[in-house]
């Protein structure tokens, strides 16, 4: 089944606010078992693009297919393979921790059991089990991370979307989840994830597609798009970024 | 345009309460934009207003355009009274601040704290309720005109000018200190205690208030009338007609009395506005608790709610039972159901005592009431629980992104609320029926009193988990929890109304019942009640869950506020 479903498949997914187009028919084909790096400035639809694949925000033309099941038809199968960690979205942050690992869990059909034991393995290998009966909403914003991460690997789906999993994250706690999701891909799930960070997609990712103004840019493996240049200058051409001439802004010298 | 600018502004200009006012109108222009639906709601508000601000404004002007000024200085202290105490209770009670412009936007420009708060004041003036109040008590104006002529008219004025002040000022100052209150955890305890003494005060004034108009003494009334007038209360409105009536020494004193209190109000927001600004994101003390017991799981369910199965529904419940106890918006919610549900009945039934016939015999509690009253009582205290839902996706906010991604489905989740919910309104209802029974010295009430909350409280679960998933509103990420987005404000209100009016239609059989059956109702009040309103809820979650499977994101988008 693997075999002939991509991951997560986006066919014409087009979204406008108030009249303002913020993702203009994008097409995607995410492969079972890649660690997939969705590139774009700020505004470039990433987000909106993620919430419709996973069944957040409705489109208004286009579909989004995990592993073949449409998201917005047959939402319940489509959903039971996914873990989502949306960006700017607040956890349900009145509960500590483990209370909330274990909403999650049970929210997914999982067995208390079972919940239990993953809850307690995951809060101790991302170093959470020390926040004790600390509220989320009282974390710091790489605990915030963490824990969303706890709460999306828990119930183990196939296909992880993740919307900036290291904004605003400490080097540590970015280097303890990269670490998961690369063993998560190892184990033969798929990862998608958005990113502005050069750096960090180089690294992991096998494949990478660019969005800028709502539409794809660049599309393939990393070496495809990279070509023998660095990521980030294919990026910036690509994005048609400017660079400083050092005449304007000069009350910026004192 | 590029001209090289060498020297750093020199003088930042100066920063008045104008700029505050054009951002808030600035910012409620934007709120429309593209929003169809919301001008429409805000012009029927407005339309609302301004009818009973019309109706207001010809009762208070009544005094004079009849000719009679009798009741002239009575009427000023009274109504004026009444509508400070309205602008102090209700938004605690019922509708919240406007808080489009949220102090803590605020927090990091160089603004001296006096030109915040002033700025922060005057932009608070400029909203519907204000302009509508302020058209309604000009009323008072055309009285003073009219025996006191120009003069008269001229105090008036601004009495009634610097009594609207006091009342937004009361009303910012007062939900200020309030949310800062309940923000930290410590001390929400004595935050509800407090609420009760003010809900509390109304209940005296308004048994002193019918006893007197069952007096029918009215030279009593009058004294009453002149001793408010001299308090913050009546002091703004009764200033005009004191120089109609040949009293123009008062006037200045009555709106030196008046100013003194804005600027005490004011002080006192500004000093809790700080903690408005600063005290953002925590909901107070980090208070880590190292020793975690027990397994995961068991961790998330509260003691009251360990009997709920370790599944689905169990930890929708469990985790709606902590968050009617966590969170301060919906904490303080409870504690207005408590304190409102306990006192309103209180007052009802022993009021209902003036428009009993036995004047004589003065003030008794028992045999005051009748089965009608108490069950309307009950009533209310039944749509007052069950709309507090009226918006129950409002506060979890983009946190319901979590239901979605995992696929909850609607009627699980609407029934799971509501079960959260009555874990804490169900036992506080009871004490309700049982308690005001025995205060009212019928304890065989118990059973019709009980049947009419009951099948209200259920009607209304039915009518708002409707209201919840279609009429839902973004509320402000502040820790202010009496706040509330401007163009929600006008929202809130309606549908609240909305689906008050629709609960109180659908118990009147309640009511009607115990009207007509008398000594049998006794008996069949508790059993059908609870039939009726059990299945009405069950009903309304059956058909409220289909409409909410079907609009998960877009209930999703509501609900998330906007950046």
């Amino acid at each position: 089944m693997t075999g002939e479903h991509p991951a997560l498949a986006l066919r014409g997914l087009a979204k406008s606010f108030d009249g303002k187009v913020a993702v203009n028919g994008v097409n995607l084909d995410v492969p079972a078992g890649s660690f997939y790096g969705l590139l774009g400035p700020n505004g470039a639809g990433k987000t909106t693009t993620l919430s419709m694949a996973v069944g957040l925000l409705r489109p208004d033309a286009g579909g989004a297919w995990v592993l073949g099941h449409d998201v917005w038809a047959d939402p319940v199968t489509a959903k039971q393979l996914l873990g989502v960690m949306p960006d700017g979205v607040r956890l349900f942050d009145r509960l500590t921790g483990a209370e909330l690992l274990a909403y999650h869990g049970l929210l997914r059909g999982m067995e208390p059991d079972v919940v239990d034991q993953r809850a307690a393995e995951l809060l101790d290998v991302l170093a959470l089990a020390d926040a004790g009966r600390t509220l989320v909403v009282d974390y710091s914003a790489g605990m915030k991370k963490k824990i969303g991460l706890a709460c999306a690997l828990l119930h183990g789906p196939r296909l992880l979307v993740l919307d900036e999993p290291f904004e605003a994250v400490d080097p540590v706690s970015a280097a303890l989840i990269r670490d998961i999701l690369q063993r998560y891909v190892t184990g033969g799930g798929t990862v998608v994830f958005s990113s502005h960070v050069m750096e960090v997609v180089q690294r992991l990712c096998t494949h990478v597609a660019i969005l800028a103004e709502g539409i794809i840019k660049r599309v393939g493996t990393l070496e495809q798009v990279r070509g023998d240049r660095s990521l980030e200058e294919v990026f910036v051409e690509v994005v048609g970024g400017r660079t400083a001439t050092g005449e304007e802004l000069a009350w910026l010298a004192q | 345009m590029a001209g090289p600018v060498t020297t750093p502004a020199a003088q930042a200009r100066p920063v008045s309460a104008r700029h505050f006012v054009r951002l808030k109108l600035r910012v409620m222009g934007n709120n429309f934009r593209g929003q169809g639906w919301r001008v429409a709601l805000f012009l029927v508000g407005s339309l609302l207003g301004l009818w009973f601000a019309v109706g207001a404004f010809f009762g208070l002007a009544a005094p004079g355009l009849i000719g009679n000024d009798r009741y002239a200085l009575m009427i000023a202290a009274f109504a004026g009274g009444l509508m400070v105490l309205g602008w102090l209770v209700l938004p605690l009670v019922f509708f919240g601040v406007d808080e489009t412009l949220d102090p803590a936007r605020f927090a990091l420009l160089p603004l001296p704290r006096r030109t915040l708060v002033i700025g922060l004041f005057a932009a608070a003036l400029v909203s519907v309720p204000t302009v509508a109040v302020l058209l309604a008590l000009s009323g008072l104006v055309v009285t003073a005109g009219v025996f006191g002529g120009w003069s008269a008219a001229l105090v008036a004025a601004v009495g009634v000018v610097c009594g609207l002040l006091l009342c937004v000022a009361g009303a910012r100052a007062l939900t200020s200190a309030f949310a800062s209150m309940l923000r930290s955890r410590r001390v929400r305890d004595l935050a509800a205690v407090l609420l009760a003494v003010v809900a509390a005060l109304l209940g005296p004034l308004q048994i002193a208030g019918v006893a007197a108009i069952q007096d029918t003494d009215w030279d009593r009334l009058t004294g009453l009338a002149t001793v408010i007038g001299w308090t913050p209360l009546g002091a703004p409105w009764t200033a005009g007609i004191d120089v109609a009536q040949g009293r123009a020494w008062a006037a200045p004193l009555k709106l030196l009395i008046t100013i003194a209190t804005i600027v005490a109000l004011l002080a006192w927001w500004s000093r809790s506005l700080e903690s408005a600004m600063t005290g953002v994101a925590s909901s107070g003390p980090n208070r880590a608790k190292p020793e975690v017991t027990g397994a995961v799981v068991a961790q998330l369910f509260p003691r009251a709610a360990g009997w709920l199965r370790r599944d689905r529904f169990g930890a929708l419940v469990a985790r709606e039972a902590r968050y009617w106890w966590r969170d301060a918006r919906r904490r303080a919610n409870l504690i207005t159901v408590a304190v409102v549900g306990l006192f309103v009945p209180v007052m009802v039934n022993f009021g209902g005592q003036g428009f009993s016939f036995d004047s004589t015999e003065g003030f008794t509690p028992a045999g005051s009431s009748s089965p009608v009253l108490a069950s309307l009582s009950m009533v209310f205290v039944g749509l007052l629980a069950a709309v507090t839902l009226a918006n129950q996706f409002g506060f979890d906010g983009s946190a319901y992104a979590a239901n979605v991604v995992a696929g909850v489905p609607g009627r699980l989740e609407l029934r799971a609320r509501i079960t959260a919910f009555s874990l804490y309104i169900l036992p506080m209802l009871a004490v309700v029926a049982v308690v005001i029974a025995l205060v009212l010295g019928e304890p065989t009430w118990i059973g019709l009193m009980a049947g009419a909350l009951v099948a209200t409280y259920g009607v209304g679960l039915a009518v708002n988990s409707f209201v919840s998933v279609l009429g839902a509103y973004s509320l402000p990420e502040t820790s202010n929890p009496f706040a509330m987005n401007s163009g929600a404000g006008v929202v809130k209100g309606l549908l609240t109304l909305l689906a008050m009016a629709a609960t109180a239609a659908l118990a009147v059989p309640m009511v009607v019942a115990a009207a007509l059956l008398d000594d049998v109702w006794l008996w069949l009040g508790l059993p059908l009640g609870l039939a009726y309103g059990v299945g009405a809820a069950l009903l309304g979650v059956h058909l409220a869950g289909d409409v909410l499977d079907r609009r998960q994101p877009e209930l999703l988008a509501l609900v998330t506020p906007r950046r």
